[in-house]
């Protein structure tokens, strides 16, 4: 737990743990919604085929979860920001169309689109950041406005589903075999702990707290704001590439999904809406939760057509049990 | 524009209202420049029966976007309006079993239904502090399963009934030559006008969206206007559904889908600030008449669906660097 989304009990009146319980409620929530949903899903999988997940579930899982956890983590960096962007799911649809349709089976065209792919996706990215920052414009507005823009991209580089991924690729990203997909999440993880004690980490953070105050430190707050745009954009193409592995060809429109998904994994996630606090980690749990609620209604009996309603409600329960308990614990000091 | 020019929008500071009212000019100002520019390109475009046409589409998004109008106004923001819209429609169909003797039962239950999510949202948001993007988005899924769920993805016995022909005649009538979709939205915009500008509850809305706290301290009771103005953007969407099953005759899914965006464009468009406390309901009604007819200008020129999500999303982006910039801070 060396990760505390924001460690500040010294600079509170209250002190010690239940300060930081109280501060750290709904990231705690989020590793606990978690635990218990995979209890749930491994009971409800035994009562329905009196065997215990292996390796292909949980394979699945994994691969179900990792484009969802890699966008959410992008997500997360601008809604600390106090950004929000829905443009990731853009982002998406045109890597996916682009890998789909240029991408050969060789190593150098392989290794090249999917880098210029991620550098592409940077770029759209560092575009919305700029446009907020040194347009003063809202997040909200300027990203479902090139949202629109790279929905367009996409059906016009991909009008229809289908291409083909190189089958090397999406072994090697989003292999069957076993969940091997776990090291980029991993390494993923690992990369949030680092970026959160680099400089631009910590400047992440106190934009999202008080920007005229870290304007006022004489934080580069504009320079900042485009980078965590970027850093998103960078994660939503890494997102439509696994998302083009795991499935094997291209769709113009299969990111869009994805603007929710993210919104909806942050918000479990624990991650506030107003800025400054949260962590990635925390987003990474609410990508699985979400992940094994829907093979958890699958298990238990419900009717898909339901999936969204039960979603809905999970989500209004999880936030709501986040505020909840962070005041009780408060309230109690 | 000078003040005195004005014809009374209420008491609130001149100066503020100056700079408001010209964007809502510029606005109507843009929206007959596309139908100009429409006019030159394709004769007819501009023709009465096409400007009638266009308005009429214009009035979908514009009924959506008084309730969304609202919302913004406090600096909150409902994202579940695709799927209570739809919601509305299904049930104003189904339960109206497409008899004219069970209309108005069916219209007061979907509108009520309407209202009922607004008011649901509205309570979480105010009272249990859940945030308005991550209430309303949950709410649109909820809405969602619901709808899916009881109808059997718009398979069951009652599903195929269609709006009682009364009311898909009288929205089809045109009384004096105007359609009386436009004479509804008409409607409709005169009364959510004299809500914001001539009552105290839209000084209100004004001040809560302005300063909460202020307002607060003043003696607003800031919660219980943040419920109603969600009952009011669900009871909207609510309507644009009826109104969109009773024109097109049955309810379909995916019917509410457009008009999320839409709705936000077309109040960003006619300057209603996304953060709250500034902006008119007549800026939206512009923003949502310009933006309809810069698409069906597009369709016209028979740009394909990509291009015309390409050049949708780059004019929202010019009129928002023109218009939508912060204060310098």
């Amino acid at each position: 737990m060396s990760d505390m989304p924001r460690g500040t009990a010294t600079l509170s009146p209250f002190s010690g743990w239940r300060h930081s319980l109280a501060q750290n409620m709904s990231f705690l929530l989020s590793f606990v919604i978690l635990a218990g949903l995979t209890l749930l899903y491994i009971g409800l999988f035994h009562g329905q085929l009196n065997a215990y997940p292996g390796t292909f579930e949980w394979t699945s899982v994994v691969n179900t979860a990792v484009p969802t956890v890699l966008v959410a983590v992008g997500q997360t960096i601008v809604v600390i920001t106090r950004g929000i962007d829905l443009s990731v799911g853009g982002v998406i649809d045109v890597s996916n169309a682009l890998a789909a349709t240029h991408m050969k089976d060789s190593l150098a065209s392989m290794v090249g689109w999917s880098l210029a792919i991620l550098a592409l996706g940077a770029v759209f990215g560092a575009i919305n950041g700029i446009l907020v920052a040194y347009g003063r414009l809202q997040p909200i507005l300027v990203t479902l406005a090139t949202l629109a823009i790279l929905q367009g991209l996409a059906i016009w580089i991909l009008p229809e589903p289908g291409g083909l991924i190189p089958p090397s690729y999406s072994n090697t990203l989003a292999s069957t075999q076993g969940p091997w997909s776990l090291c980029f999440l991993a390494l993923v993880a690992v990369a949030w702990l680092v970026l959160r004690r680099m400089t631009i980490g910590v400047r992440i953070f106190a934009i999202g707290n008080d920007e005229s105050a870290a304007r006022a430190h004489g934080i580069p707050v504009r320079r900042v704001k485009v980078i965590a745009f970027a850093l998103s954009g960078l994660l939503a193409a890494a997102s439509g590439l696994f998302l083009a592995a795991s499935t094997t060809g291209g769709d113009a429109a299969a990111g869009d999904v994805y603007i929710l998904t993210s919104i909806a994994a942050v918000v479990l996630g624990g991650i506030s809406f107003y800025g400054g606090r949260g962590s990635a980690l925390g987003s990474i749990a609410g990508a699985f939760v979400l992940t094994i609620l829907t093979n958890v209604l699958f298990f238990a009996g419900i009717n898909p057509l339901y999936q969204s309603f039960f979603q809905g409600v999970f989500l209004v329960i999880a936030v709501f049990l986040g505020v909840i308990l962070g005041r009780l614990v408060k309230a109690s000091t | 524009m000078s003040v005195g020019s004005s014809t009374g929008f209420g008491t609130r500071a001149r100066d503020l209202l100056t700079v408001d009212r010209r964007r809502i000019l510029v606005t109507f100002g843009a929206a007959i420049l596309v139908f100009l520019v429409g006019a030159f390109l394709h004769p007819g475009f501009a023709s009465a029966a096409s400007i009638k046409a266009i308005l009429v589409i214009a009035s979908f998004v514009g009924l959506v976007a008084a309730g969304q109008t609202f919302v913004l106004l406090v600096g909150g923001i409902d994202l579940s309006i695709p799927w209570v819209l739809n919601a509305a429609g299904v049930l104003f169909a189904t339960a109206s079993l497409g008899r004219d003797s069970r209309a108005a039962y069916a219209l007061l239950l979907a509108l009520g239904l309407g209202a009922l999510v607004g008011l649901v949202n509205g309570l979480c948001i105010s009272y249990l502090a859940v945030p308005a993007v991550v209430m309303t988005l949950a709410m649109n899924g909820i809405m969602e399963g619901l709808t899916l769920g009881r109808t059997q993805g718009l398979t069951c016995e009652t599903c195929r009934s269609y709006a009682p022909p009364a009311l898909q005649s009288a929205i089809h009538a045109q009384l004096a030559g105007i359609p009386v979709q436009l004479i509804l939205w008409f409607g409709v915009i005169l009364a959510v006008t004299f809500i914001l500008s001539f009552t105290t509850f839209g000084r209100k809305i004004y001040s809560t969206g302005s300063n909460a706290v202020a307002s607060y301290l003043a003696g607003v009771n800031v919660r219980a206007v943040t419920v109603i103005l969600y009952m009011l953007s669900g009871f909207f969407a609510a309507l644009a559904g009826i109104v969109l099953v009773a024109y097109s005759g049955q309810a379909t899914l995916g019917l509410g889908d457009p008009f999320l965006f839409q709705s936000i464009a077309a109040a960003v468009i006619g300057g209603v600030a996304i953060l709250g406390g500034r902006g008119h309901y007549l800026g939206a009604v512009a923003g949502a008449i310009s933006l309809i007819a810069l698409i069906s200008l597009l369709q016209a020129e028979n740009m394909p669906d990509y291009g015309r999500s390409i050049l949708y999303g780059v004019a929202i982006l010019v009129v928002l660097l023109l218009f939508g910039r912060e204060e310098r801070t």
